[in-house]
């Protein structure tokens, strides 16, 4: 069947089959590949994308239903010239280590400050919840997060 | 995943139609948290999904005269940012918060959990103390019934395999109820109960207790509303040993099973210290409305 979606601002078209998951055809047919097949079935967060701006799990939503939707992945957040501030942060705090999990975690981090300023850490802690780290201990991602939080701030008030 | 047919009618009863026709290997399509899960590992005869979460009849949160109307494809997110929910029904606000993280509660419906009934489906109890009524629909028609008709067994509803639910409707007399939901699990995010619990009651302003409710999950084959303890609670006045004794009460009432994640034992210790907690917290809340 023929999906129509927009991902990263720019329209896409694929002819896939109807059990075909959104994470398959992100990877597959656009070889949008950071968003990472983990565990398949909703825990772990590492194919965490945004589809019209709430967080999902692309391994449990087919592709056909996102058809007509804005998608935004990792690959989506960065230009040449610049990382996303939660990207920057991430890499000046070491808050990843094999970064197998960080596609996922950074999408959760970045839609949660899409919809709060400037999180409390039981808030970060619960967007990141549905994200699982095997490597680190968690506690520089949220700092890392609080940082980007900060420097979105202060750039906006600009 | 092996191949599926997917179809998304424009309405109910096309859905119905399309379920009917195809009965031995369609099933309806929600949020997929718990469908998909199942297709990719134990996909049983099903090669025809019907993609009922778009049905405009199913969506929304509406206000109307008979109280507050919750579309079953609803999702958990759209629920926790619902100013109507916020204002009338925290506790199923509290219960939709506890369900999985961020990511499943913005897929994951509020019908599709009632319709999977799992004793631990962390919408139930909520729903129960606020004496929802479900309305669902097949090809004769609407049908409406209280929620805990709806449950008949573990994994099992009164649905029959063509048949959708439509709506749940909190009934006006109970919005702005007092009333709490907790869950225990394991851990705080991405893990099932072990025993959640919901109450809700009224107190006048000599402390008599009236209307008190509560439901239990994860307890017995479907959630349970404790109705020796609420007639217990009827009429009494409200006091900490009151509160200690309808507590041992629904811990009678209830059938925990031993399982990998909970004795039974320890799962009784449970409900009879959440009990106390949702009953003290829907108390506090009747006294300040006082
Ligand atoms: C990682 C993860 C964590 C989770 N944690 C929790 C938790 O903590 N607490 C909890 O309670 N649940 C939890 N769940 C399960 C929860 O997400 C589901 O029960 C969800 O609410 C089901 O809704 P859905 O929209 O995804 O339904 P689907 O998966 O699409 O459908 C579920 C079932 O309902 C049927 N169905 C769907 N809509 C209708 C309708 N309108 N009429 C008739 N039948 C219908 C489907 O055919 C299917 O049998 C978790 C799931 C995952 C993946
Ligand atoms: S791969 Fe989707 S949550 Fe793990
Ligand atoms: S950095 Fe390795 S899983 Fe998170």
């Amino acid at each position: 069947m023929k999906v129509e979606i927009t991902v990263n601002g720019e329209k896409k078209i694929a002819d896939v089959s109807p059990e075909t998951t959104l994470l398959k055809m992100l990877r597959d047919e656009f070889d949008l590949t950071g968003a990472k097949l983990g565990c398949d079935v909703g825990d772990c967060g590492t194919c965490t994308v945004v589809v019209d701006g709430e967080s999902v799990n692309s391994c449990l939503m087919l592709a056909a239903r996102a058809s007509g939707s804005e998608v935004l992945t990792i690959e989506g957040l960065a230009t040449f010239q610049k990382l996303h501030p939660v990207q920057q942060k991430f890499e000046d705090l070491g808050a990843l280590q094999c970064g197998y999990c960080g596609p996922g975690m950074i999408m959760s981090a970045k839609n949660l400050l899409d919809k709060n300023k400037s999180p409390s850490v039981d808030e970060i802690r619960d967007a990141l919840a549905g994200n699982l780290c095997r490597c680190t201990g968690y506690t520089k991602m949220i700092e890392a997060i609080q940082e980007a939080a900060k420097e979105i701030n202060t750039t906006n008030a600009l | 995943m092996r191949p599926l047919d997917y179809i998304a009618p424009k309405d109910a009863k096309e859905a119905v139609d399309l379920l009917l026709e195809n009965s031995d290997s369609s099933c309806p399509l929600a949020g997929g948290t718990d469908l998909i899960v199942d297709l990719k590992h134990n996909p049983g005869n099903i090669t025809m999904l019907v993609d009922v979460s778009c049905i405009e009849e199913f969506r929304g949160i509406k206000e109307i005269e008979e109280g507050l109307k919750i579309g079953s494809m609803v999702t958990f997110g759209e629920i926790m940012s619902s100013e109507l929910c916020q204002k009338y029904i925290p506790a199923v606000i509290e219960g939709a918060h506890t369900v999985g993280a961020v990511q499943t509660r913005n897929l994951g419906t509020v019908g599709g959990n009632l319709v999977t009934c799992v004793p631990s489906a962390d919408s139930a109890p909520s729903l129960m103390v606020l004496e929802s009524i479900v309305t669902i629909i097949g090809t004769d028609g609407y049908k409406s019934m209280p929620i805990e008709d709806f449950f008949i067994g573990p994994r099992k509803t009164i649905l029959k395999s063509h048949e959708l639910l439509v709506n749940i409707l909190i009934p006006k007399k109970n919005l702005s109820k007092p009333s709490k939901f907790l869950k225990h699990g394991l851990r705080k995010g991405q893990a099932l109960a072990l025993v959640n619990a919901a109450a809700s009651m009224y107190l006048n302003k000599s402390d008599i207790i009236s209307e008190p409710k509560i439901a239990l999950g994860a307890v017995a084959p479907t959630p349970l509303r404790a109705l020796k303890a609420e007639a217990f609670l009827e009429g009494k006045k409200y006091s900490e040993e009151v509160i200690n004794e309808a507590a041992e009460i629904a811990v009678s009432e209830a059938k925990p099973i031993d399982d990998f994640r909970s004795s039974a034992k320890y799962r009784c210790d449970i409900i009879r210290t959440f009990t106390k907690r949702v009953l003290i917290q829907s108390a506090d809340q009747a006294k300040q409305k006082n």
